[in-house]
């Protein structure tokens, strides 16, 4: 009751409107009536702006006078409009897309629109637009969201058969990855090299590196927050395309014209995709369905519900299978309480499940992670210089991390079910948007996050209170010794965490093209992924904080340098980053993850630091558009014993992260020859990742041994290649309803063999050791054809 | 079991995707370690009074050169729960032998060695094996349905942990096959574990054929010796990109006044079902 106090402390004092009246609306896009996210709206006399939010709300205050209101939004023609600012007043906009003109300039980013980015003091931000993503070069054709983060400063993966994706040296499970707000806890398809995001059924995606918002909580690295069409409702509309891994349709159309529409998208691969080379019965594929409709009920009020669907089915030639995926859906209810004040208020249900049916072994395996989150957030646009975002969040998860059932009446299987765990998070946040001076502005929050374990299963204790000792005599660490359980009912709370985490930024404008900003987050996660692989895999699984799993907290603070050169035809963006974060799990030595009851034996609490410096350059007009990104960094761990004793993973020295990359270098570009061609390319430098490798061998129980130095302390051969894409659109296309494309792409054009990772072995026939690479993508031809109805 | 489930998976995923060659790489060079490969087998329904400890050197890694053997030491094995002592005699070749050793179930045995002013001890429990209830060949079972592969059947204790280690060898291939197991999922049921060898052209494997012959060794292991070779076993199986980072292997010889300058290997004291299977 004391937290909303101050809440509605700030919330007043805010108030202090005289003269002043208020625009407000919805932003649109006139041909398919989708709402857009981030269109700058400025009255230019009073320099004065606002950016329209998720649902395409914007609000706009200013003392009486006559304006010119401009409407800008990248890739739409820009809007404007002489008021009369007597009277608040709602004002939609209708946006109409920037046409192409035939061999001319084509004008990508529209100029006011930088000049705010310039001004807010969010910084450590990238949002690509789909257009831009679907004509970067990518495997197979397969157009990736996941793929093509990784070409900006500061995010990078293993590597192809990598999922997920680490950006400024976090981890993957770090990542906060929302659709549609709902959890997504597997991005990738095939084990990484898809991700989840059909592109057809994608309206944009923001990638928020560092100084998280005070509304996003739960991850401690970043949050990358797409958003799904609401489908189109003025008319009819047909996407799809055909490739050589998968093929896509998208039906959109209004239900009720203007007031409410539709989308349903589907994307499946063919079965036995590339697997023929291989064997005669394998077989790999995977599909996902997107759902969305939206209805307006009227002008205050508008409803939203979506989903999301996907699968990977894998067989390996009746012996196991394997399926898992992401279930999402989500109910919405946008309620414009003033002219002023914006509420969306969320229901959201994810599950992530996967299934193994060990037909060889004769018993079938299935884990979970389930989660109902209520959200109810507001945007009050309390004057022209202050801006108050606030809301509150709770989860209820429910993990189930492994069943074993016996699936023959020989299994020589014993059925097993290990511990259904259960938790609550809430999360209660202000922030506050506040323009101190012209060039000065400054955004300050606060989130309260609570982290409930909850009953309903016995927690091991341990001789000593230790779940890891040391043991000193032979060096290594082992699980400790049980003393017993402690049942803890439902309903109650087995342990409980509280943290209160500040997020600040500041925007200091040097002049009217260029800014400095700063900003500090501290962020707590509560919820870890089990994964003592050097790639996370499907199969890992997610486990709340509890008496012996402590949350993980951590800081970031951040500097950048941004400008706008020549008229906004390029832009410049440094930024230097210093992260750490405590509470990070490590394993030990020949930790077993595996239908493991006890977790706790086999982790130490680490703690990790990572510091950087991005740079990113980037064409926004002329025929030739693109970037230029690069990041210089350094991301380590430190494990100590703590209350296991002894020294620690790696004696207690800092090593590299598996995620550690020096350098990581990626140029990527687009030319538009013509109206009917156009040509991209990207090209990726990134220091090879921190591996461990033999120092020695021995010879033991006839084979030959392998001991190992220190932990990460060599790295694989640099990773690089060199993609090119083209893409035509035939001249039949004018003047008829039926459009299409063509793409042709090429994925590492010089066939390097990037290792995804070197293994030490003994030649079974020579008997001598060797080391062995592992390359997953040679050169890949493709080609897509798309089409539009 | 279950430790191998995860690693089937994700072999077979990549090696889909993936391909692989054999490439030069550097590698850090550790100076020579003392290795103890102290193994005490006694096999079911002997005496067990023959036994050879062998000590060696750690060698650079890719060094092609014969095992370096470490002569000179003096090697004792002490039963501590009945105080009988056996010296083991230096044969000059690194192996270190007696004919007098007497294995007695559940006792506990050290090793003492000094070598090179150093001296290393090791305990261990000498642990029993259950018979095998059969040897069977079969195509259907396995990863692949056509191919031979040899089963071993046998029933785990019920109520008590058990670990076992198979060391399975082809007459003929330079390298065996080591597993290890334990009754974490399957205790007190009737258990069959199979052995088969597909076709693979990179190295030259082909599938069991009639007239091959598989030499069997079934131990009964203890709890540190397992997650020994649990950790010395899936290091020695590449996987590729989703291979956990290899660790330091620690066995229970230490060096009780210079800690750091552990051994290598282990000291085993088990009970070991031997036999063979001819593949009709």
């Amino acid at each position: 009751m004391k937290k909303l106090g101050i809440l509605f402390l700030l919330f007043t004092s805010a108030l202090f409107s005289q003269e002043n009246f208020t625009i407000s609306g919805t932003v649109k896009d006139a041909k398919n009536g989708e709402t857009a996210f981030g269109a700058s709206v400025y009255l230019e006399e009073a320099t004065i702006g606002s950016m329209s939010n998720e649902y395409g709300f914007y609000s706009i205050t200013a003392p009486k006078g006559v304006y010119t209101l401009i409407i800008s939004y990248i890739g739409y023609e820009d809007i404007r409009k002489e008021i009369v600012l007597d009277k608040d007043q709602k004002i939609n906009i209708d946006l109409l897309e920037a046409a192409t003109q035939l061999d001319e300039v084509v004008v990508e980013s529209s100029s006011a629109s930088d000049k705010l980015n310039i001004r807010t003091p969010q910084m450590s931000v990238a949002t690509v637009k789909i257009s831009t993503i679907k004509q970067i070069p990518v495997a197979f054709g397969e157009v990736d969201i996941i793929k093509s983060i990784q070409l900006l400063p500061g995010v990078t993966n293993g590597g192809e058969g990598s999922a997920g994706f680490n950006v400024r040296g976090g981890a993957v499970d770090q990542n906060l990855v929302l659709l549609d707000e709902a959890i997504i806890y597997n991005t990738s398809h095939l084990l990484g090299f898809f991700s989840v995001f059909n592109a057809d059924a994608i309206k944009d995606m923001t990638l928020y590196k560092g100084n998280i918002p005070a509304k996003y909580g739960g991850r401690v690295s970043a949050v990358l927050d797409v958003r799904q069409k609401d489908g189109n409702s003025k008319n009819l509309n047909l996407t799809g395309g055909i490739g050589s891994i998968s093929s896509r349709i998208a039906i959109e159309s209004p239900i009720v014209k203007d007031k409410g529409s539709f989308l349903i998208a589907g994307r499946g691969s063919y079965a036995h995709l590339f697997l023929k080379l291989a064997d005669k019965d394998d077989s790999a594929s995977f599909y996902d369905l997107n759902l969305k409709t939206n209805y307006t009920l009227n002008d205050k009020n508008k409803m939203f519900v979506s989903g999301y669907f996907g699968r990977d089915n894998f067989n390996f030639g009746g012996a196991f299978e394997s399926s898992y995926g992401n279930a999402s859906a989500n109910v919405r209810w946008n309620h414009v309480f003033s002219d002023k004040l914006f509420s969306n208020a969320s229901v959201i249900y994810s599950n992530y499940d996967y299934d193994l049916e060990l037909n060889l072994f004769e018993f079938d395996w299935v884990s979970s992670i389930k989660n109902y989150n209520a959200k109810y957030d507001f945007n009050y646009y309390a004057s022209n210089t202050f801006k108050l975002d606030f809301g509150v969040s709770a989860i209820y998860y429910h993990f189930d991390p492994g069943k074993i059932n016996p699936t023959t009446e020989t299994s020589a299987i014993n059925y097993l079910e290990l511990d259904q765990k259960l938790a609550f998070e809430s999360g209660i946040y202000i922030n506050a948007e506040h323009k101190l001076t012209d060039n000065l502005t400054t955004s300050y929050g606060l989130r309260f996050s609570s982290f409930w374990r909850l009953g309903g299963q016995p927690i091991t204790n341990y001789k000593n209170n230790q779940p890891v000792v040391y043991n000193e005599a032979l060096g290594i660490y082992q699980a400790g010794i049980p003393t017993g359980d402690t049942e803890h009912p439902k309903g109650e709370s087995i342990e409980s965490f509280n943290n209160l985490e500040p997020r600040v930024g500041l925007s200091y404008q040097l002049n009217s093209n260029s800014s400095v900003k700063v900003g500090y987050s501290r962020t707590a996660q509560y919820i870890h992924l089990l994964s003592n692989t050097a790639s996370v895999t499907p199969l890992d699984v997610w486990t709340p904080s509890g008496p012996y799993i402590k949350p993980q907290l951590s800081n970031q603070y951040a500097v950048g340098y941004f400008k706008n050169i020549l008229d906004k035809a390029y832009s410049l963006e440094v930024e230097s980053y210093y992260k750490t974060a405590n509470n990070r799990i490590d394993y030990i030595d020949g930790s077993n993850l595996i239908g493991n009851n006890n977790i706790e034996t086999e982790i130490l609490n680490g703690e990790s630091r990572a510091y950087g410096l991005e740079l990113l350059i980037k064409k926004n007009k002329g025929k030739l558009t693109g970037w230029f990104a690069y990041t210089l960094s350094k991301t380590e761990q430190q494990t100590l014993g703590g209350s296991a004793g002894g020294p620690g993973i790696n004696n207690g020295n800092w090593y590299n992260s598996a995620h550690d990359r020096t350098h990581d270098l990626s140029i990527t570009g687009n030319y538009q020859l013509n109206k009917k061609w156009s040509f991209g390319a990207n090209f990726i430098y990134q220091t090879g990742r921190p591996v461990t490798y033999p120092n020695g061998q021995y010879q033991y129980e006839g084979i030959s041994i392998a001991s190992y130095s220190d932990r990460n302390s060599e790295r694989l051969t640099a990773y690089h290649r060199l993609d090119l894409m083209s893409t035509f659109i035939p001249k039949k296309n004018e003047g008829r309803r039926w459009q299409s494309e063509w793409k042709f792409g090429i994925y590492n054009l010089y066939n390097r063999k990037n290792a995804a990772a070197i293994s030490f072995g003994q030649n079974k026939e020579t008997g001598s050791n060797e080391a062995t690479r592992t390359a997953i993508f040679g050169i890949i031809p493709s080609i897509t054809y798309n089409f539009k109805f | 079991m279950k430790y191998l489930y995860k690693y089937i998976v994700i072999f077979a995923l990549i090696n889909l995707y993936a391909c692989t060659d054999v490439i030069d790489v550097e590698v850090p060079e550790a100076p020579p370690r003392l290795v103890i490969e102290a193994s005490l087998d006694w096999e079911k329904g002997t005496t067990g009074n023959e036994q050879s400890i062998k000590l060696s050197l750690s060698t650079p890694y890719f060094d092609s050169e014969d095992i370096v053997s470490a002569n000179g030491a003096l090697v004792t094995v002490t039963n501590t729960t009945v105080n009988e002592s056996f010296t083991f005699t230096d044969q000059g070749n690194g192996n270190y032998t007696t004919t007098l050793f007497i294995p007695r179930l559940n006792n506990e045995y050290t090793l003492e060695v000094q070598y090179n002013n150093e001296s290393y001890i090791a305990h261990e429990t000498l642990t029993s094996i259950v018979p095998l209830d059969a040897i069977y060949q079969s195509t259907e079972k396995g990863f692949d349905t056509e191919a031979l592969e040899v089963n071993l059947d046998f029933t785990d204790p019920p109520n008590i942990e058990n670990f076992y280690l198979f060391n399975f060898k082809k007459q003929g291939d330079l390298l065996p096959d080591l597993f290890n197991f334990s009754d974490d999922f399957v205790d007190g049921n009737e258990i069959s574990v199979f052995y088969e060898k597909l076709e693979d052209e990179k190295i030259n494997q082909v599938e069991f054929e009639p007239g091959d012959v598989v030499e069997i060794y079934f131990y009964g292991i203890s709890k540190q010796y397992f997650n020994f070779m649990q950790l010395l076993i899936s290091q020695s199986i590449p996987s590729g990109p989703f291979s956990t980072t290899p660790a330091a292997l620690r066995g229970n010889c230490t060096n009780p006044t210079n800690p750091n300058n552990y051994a290598f290997g282990y000291f085993r004291v088990t009970e070991v079902v031997v036999d063979s299977y001819t593949f009709q």
